[in-house]
């Protein structure tokens, strides 16, 4: 089994259809906690498998950021979809999703401060110790700050991807996302990261509303985002892309223009 | 800064999902920001799960989610579709497609509207604003829709 590469899409079962007839694909993303690592996979996904395409199982409630240690539980249930669906390596995020008791809903912002790098990095290393391949960790998108940062963004991530090995698994459209909202140059930050750590790059659409840009997943990519997975390529190609749409599923020509558009601008090979 | 992340955190979330107060040092505007876009957010997340009870109410699924749900932390997708189909239907405002997704869900499981449903095990009949479903041997079917 290979790692990640070309153009791909986040596979949903609303879209099953759709991913299943795209002939030059060669990987796919799912939600792992839509997956039961005991039941059969989820129609469409095996028939993927089958063909060898990759799927990667991309988990969104460990809260790998939160103050707690990471949920064992949660840990193992990662472990098993990637046993079953022989992935080569999953993906979680920078971020923590509950505490007190209560589910943000969501994934939130850590501080960038020393106190949560140490969190982070002892909840990865706990789920690295379980898991059966490599972790890529996703810095998220965010609309506000915390209010006592003590490093930037690229030596928060950076500390956290040297202490405990993980890939990157960088989203453009939050790198985006956080300039437009938060202040900072985009470009910038990408001559900061490490990019040989990229295992893959996710890009997604999003809206202006109220002030702010919406990382929604439920809108077109926008040229802005376009334009940095250029200035990204640029620096360092990385070997896969992924779509990423979870909602308001436009006309299929319309996907397919966006996965071509991905093509183009990183000259992976059309998958469409 | 405080050493207490754990805290700290549990006061960020509680300020975004259950009415609390802004902690101190955060911006206002953008906190409240992403408050609202949580909402939203699970509006469709909650939607997903209640598909019939979203499309019964249409272009208003999602001010009258986002009014509900604003200030009360979710108990999941699936529990928060019930929670608020039964209290639409308690203010006559269920409308026929959300009734009889209802009446379904209430005919194959059980719920006590504190833990999460299970299945019943023995036949069930339930009804809810005229629709009508019934469960035998864990299969279900709606016996009379909800009058139009």
């Amino acid at each position: 089994m290979s790692g990640p590469s070309g153009v791909g899409i986040g596979w949903r079962p609303e879209i099953a259809g759709f991913v299943a007839g795209l002939p030059g694909l060669r990987f796919v993303e799912v939600v792992a906690e839509g997956v039961n690592p005991a039941g059969p996979l989820p129609d469409g996904l095996a028939e993927l498998r089958e063909r060898g395409v990759t799927v990667v199982p991309h988990g969104v409630r460990l809260s790998l950021g939160g103050a707690e240690p990471v949920d064992p539980h949660r840990v193992a249930h990662l472990a098993g979809v990637a046993e079953a669906l022989a992935a080569p390596l999953v993906s979680e995020h920078i971020a923590f999703v509950r505490a007190g008791g209560l589910e943000a809903g969501h994934l939130l912002p850590l501080p960038r401060s020393r106190e949560a790098v140490a969190t982070v990095v002892a909840n990865v290393r706990r789920a690295q110790a379980e898991l059966p391949v490599p972790l890529a960790l996703e810095p998220i998108a965010a609309l506000f700050d915390w209010p006592d940062d003590e490093l930037d963004e690229a030596d928060f991530l950076t500390e956290i991807l040297d202490a405990t090995g993980a890939r990157l698994l960088l989203d453009v459209a939050n790198v985006h996302a956080n300039a437009r909202n938060r202040g900072g140059d985009a470009t910038a930050l990408l001559d900061r990261l490490p990019l040989e750590r990229i295992a893959y790059v996710h890009v997604a659409g999003g809206a202006e509303a109220g002030g702010f840009y919406h990382d929604t997943h439920t809108d077109p990519v926008p040229t802005e985002v376009l334009d940095l997975v250029r200035e990204l390529c640029a620096r360092r190609r990385p070997p896969a892309l992924l779509l990423e749409r979870d909602g308001h599923y436009p006309p299929a020509a319309e996907l397919r223009g966006e996965l071509d558009a991905l093509s183009a601008a990183s000259g992976h090979p059309v998958v469409t | 800064m405080s050493g207490d992340l754990a805290a700290r955190q549990a006061e960020l979330v509680a300020a975004l999902v259950a009415g609390g107060p802004l902690p101190p040092g955060f911006a206002p505007a953008p906190v409240d920001a992403a408050r609202r876009a949580l909402l939203r957010k699970r509006a469709g997340d909650v939607a997903r799960h209640w598909p019939l009870l979203a499309a019964g109410l249409g272009a208003d699924w999602p001010t009258v989610f986002t009014d509900w749900a604003d200030g009360r932390p979710t108990n999941g997708s699936l529990r928060d579709g019930w929670d608020l189909a039964r209290e639409l239907r308690t203010r006559d405002m269920l409308p026929p497609l959300g009734a009889e997704e209802l009446a379904v869900r209430e005919a194959a499981s059980r719920y006590d509207g504190r833990a999460a449903p299970r299945p019943r095990r023995l036949p069930a009949l339930a009804r809810t604003g005229g629709a009508v479903a019934v469960q035998l041997a864990g299969r279900v079917r709606l016996l009379r829709p909800a009058p139009r």
